[in-house]
């Protein structure tokens, strides 16, 4: 530890960063039997609070069901995270030690008492039609147990084969960890779909102390999936971390959060929280020779925050811009250390890969891009919310066999993929495959994996304005042609949308995308172009229209 | 909180060390509801960074304020989803009732109507946030309401 990087966690974070030196062997067995001691013969009544529910009433219809098991000796409730339904939020699920389920969508304070009413009792509600409709062609892994487990008790993760990947990781070398997530072919999953091993590998190779960042800013709009992996299943990504550190050999991991995730915050504070007092972080991690401090650190707002560079000086409380490269973060890095930098998304998927093998991993998925991906779905669909896919799964499944096609008497008019940068899509092209790279020649990526569906009665280049609008407003000003450019290409945008596009103007309109994107060191500038070009492409004919 | 005040505070929270400036911008903001010029200089000293460092700093960052918000504060999301799902026309309403103009943070009776550029919950598009909490599907009855009830 350098004098750079400040003192140990604890002084942040009172009681962060101490073990007892309990091995997996005793977390295991102590879990089962917590879990079973007060649980057993009791119903578990689970209220899915998560950011998206929160604003439809479930801390209400949490506190509500609080009041009203305080007299009931026979059950107990657990605030969980939300499954990605969004649609049906706020949910509740009880459990009943029968085996029987019941499952309400859409609760409000006022159905309270009848959900109280039948506790312990034989009856079974089945998941509305919607919310089977809504699953039945996901595949779960990263999300698996996610608004299911209490994402404040370590035990309960850990009785569901929770941080076993990371005790089998500690007991093996490093390069063997290494080894096993770079055959499974896991790609990150932050939006450049760069393989983490070869990070991991890279770091490596530089001198330590080393450090681990995990990129939870996700500040993108549109996107919510990080945040919910963080609400529903903190220990999931506390343990994909400290698997990267320990492949890596970091001694110190920071996880960036968004400033306005603020119930991923306080979930993955008291994830830490639970992890130290168990051992899992800081010295002698379950009870072996490795050993990492992890601090949360919080965002301040800003786009341009999730570039993994500028998250770097921001960390270091310098101004919020992206640095030359090289050197590359894994050579110099957050205090000029070696750094890798891990999407959320991606970490939460090391465990699966560690404990079911890479060559299970392979088998969901694309040959080039085994797996799944987080899809966040929003807009004009009847089942908004967050769906777990294998990669190559196309627009039209998502769109419609997950979110069930638009809302009544509307038509899909256009698709916008991954964020502010990727581009829009007219309702031709929903045969598209998600999958890492360009999806389509006229540059549309998938990005983190937003998509966002617009009616078709809004015109294209209003939404292209949009988001232009967007690149031009979060842009960070150090590079002349992004910060120049972005203003001029939504003024270009606006001509058209006054007078009709005329060759001249959509040929300038293309040639300030390019250089925009040619001329710009981050993502934000590079990718500025995107919403422009696929405008052009593909609703160029009807710009000239006027 | 007096200047006199935030000195040993500070040091008490966080070591002084530069990279603790968003942590303890974020600590005064949580305090005292924005970040006062003095405040910031003491910052400064605390972490042993130029003053202009932390004021670029207060200044950059969109979640920060060196401004003493209104009484109340509706924002409305204007993210894509939003946009499309109502929360331009939300926007617009709310602006009107509540504020003086779309686009700005107007102030009216102590309450700033402003836009957010995403609230990321966008499955329950539109958004409205009214000191802090947000409201999925909302309709301006709904958040007319809340602030009557402010």
């Amino acid at each position: 530890m350098t004098g750079l990087a400040g003192p140990a966690l604890t002084r942040c974070f009172p009681g962060v960063g101490h073990s007892e030196g309990m091995t997996y062997a005793e977390l295991a067995s102590r879990a089962r039997r917590r879990r079973l001691a007060p649980t057993s013969g009791r119903s578990r009544v689970v209220v899915q609070v998560g950011q998206c529910s929160q604003a439809v009433g479930a801390s209400q219809v949490a506190n509500c069901l609080a009041d009203a098991l305080a007299a009931h000796d026979n059950a107990y409730l657990v605030a969980a995270g939300c499954d990605g339904a969004c649609f049906a939020a706020p949910q509740v699920v009880v459990n009943e030690p029968s085996g029987r389920t019941r499952h309400y969508s859409n609760v409000n304070i006022s159905d309270v008492p009848a959900i109280v009413a039948v506790l312990g009792s034989g009856e079974t509600l089945r998941p509305t039609r919607a919310l089977e409709d809504f699953f039945a062609p996901q595949h779960l892994q990263v999300m698996t147990w996610c608004g299911q487990l209490d994402p404040a008790d370590a035990d309960d993760y850990v009785s569901v084969g929770g941080y076993a990947s990371l005790a089998d990781a500690l007991s093996c070398p490093q390069e063997d960890v290494i080894d096993r997530v770079l055959v499974s072919g896991l790609q990150g999953r932050g939006g450049a779909y760069f393989p983490p091993a070869r990070k991991w590998q890279g770091a490596r190779s530089f001198p330590g102390p080393r450090v681990l960042v995990v990129n939870a800013e996700e500040g993108e709009p549109g996107l919510f999936k990080d945040r919910h992996i963080m609400e529903g299943l903190p220990h999931r990504l506390l343990e994909g971390a400290l698997i990267a550190a320990y492949a890596t050999g970091a001694s110190r991991c920071y996880i960036y959060v968004n400033a306005e995730a603020h119930l991923s915050t306080q979930r993955m504070e008291a994830a830490l929280e639970q992890a130290a007092s168990n051992g899992l972080v800081g010295d002698n991690i379950l009870d072996s020779d490795f050993s990492c401090e992890v601090e949360l650190r919080r965002g301040a707002g800003g786009y341009v925050c999730g570039e993994e560079t500028t998250l770097l000086n921001t960390i270091e409380g310098r101004r919020r811009e992206p640095r030359l490269r090289p050197p590359f973060p894994v050579e110099s890095g957050l205090f000029r250390q070696p750094t890798v930098i891990n999407n959320v998304e991606t970490l939460a998927n090391v465990p699966y890969i560690l404990q079911r093998g890479p060559a299970r991993y392979g088998q969901v998925g694309l040959e080039s891009a085994p797996g799944t991906k987080l899809v966040c779905l929003s807009g004009s669909v009847q089942r908004p919310g967050l769906a777990e896919v294998p990669m190559g799964t196309t627009l039209r499944q998502v769109i419609y066999n997950i979110g069930g096609g638009p809302p009544e008497g509307r038509n899909i008019g256009i698709v916008a993929l991954g964020g502010p940068s990727s581009g829009v899509l007219p309702p031709s092209e929903l045969d598209l495959e998600l999958k890492p790279g360009m999806l389509h020649p006229s540059g549309v990526v998938m990005g983190a994996g937003g998509v966002m569906v617009m009616d078709s009665s809004v015109p294209a280049l209003a939404v292209a304005r949009r988001l232009a609008s967007y690149n031009a407003a979060e842009s960070c000003g150090k590079c002349t042609p992004c910060r120049e450019g972005t203003p001029r290409i939504v003024a270009a945008l606006d001509r058209i949308a006054e007078r009709g596009g005329t060759a001249s103007e959509r040929d300038e309109l293309r040639y300030l995308a390019e250089i925009v994107g040619a001329a710009s060191l981050c993502g934000l500038g590079q990718m500025a172009g995107g919403p422009v070009n696929s405008l052009l492409h593909f609703f160029g004919d009807d710009l000239a229209a006027g | 909180m007096e200047r006199e005040e935030l000195r040993p505070l500070l040091r008490r929270k966080f070591p002084p060390h530069r990279t603790y400036l968003l942590p303890a911008l974020h600590f005064l903001q949580g305090e005292l509801g924005y970040l006062p010029q003095w405040a910031l200089q003491v910052v400064a000293w605390h972490l042993r960074t130029p003053a202009s460092v932390v004021y670029g700093a207060a200044t950059s960052y969109t979640e920060l304020r060196i401004q003493a918000p209104s009484q109340h504060t509706v924002r409305v999301c204007t993210g894509l989803s939003c946009w499309h799902g109502g929360g331009r026309e939300l926007l617009a309403e709310l602006s009107q009732t509540l504020g003086a103009g779309a686009d700005h943070a107007a102030l009216n009776g102590g309450i700033a109507v402003e836009e957010s550029p995403c609230a990321y919950r966008c499955p329950l598009a539109p958004l409205v946030e009214v000191d802090g909490d947000w409201l999925g599907r909302a309709s301006a009855d709904q958040v007319l309401s809340r602030c009557g009830a402010l």
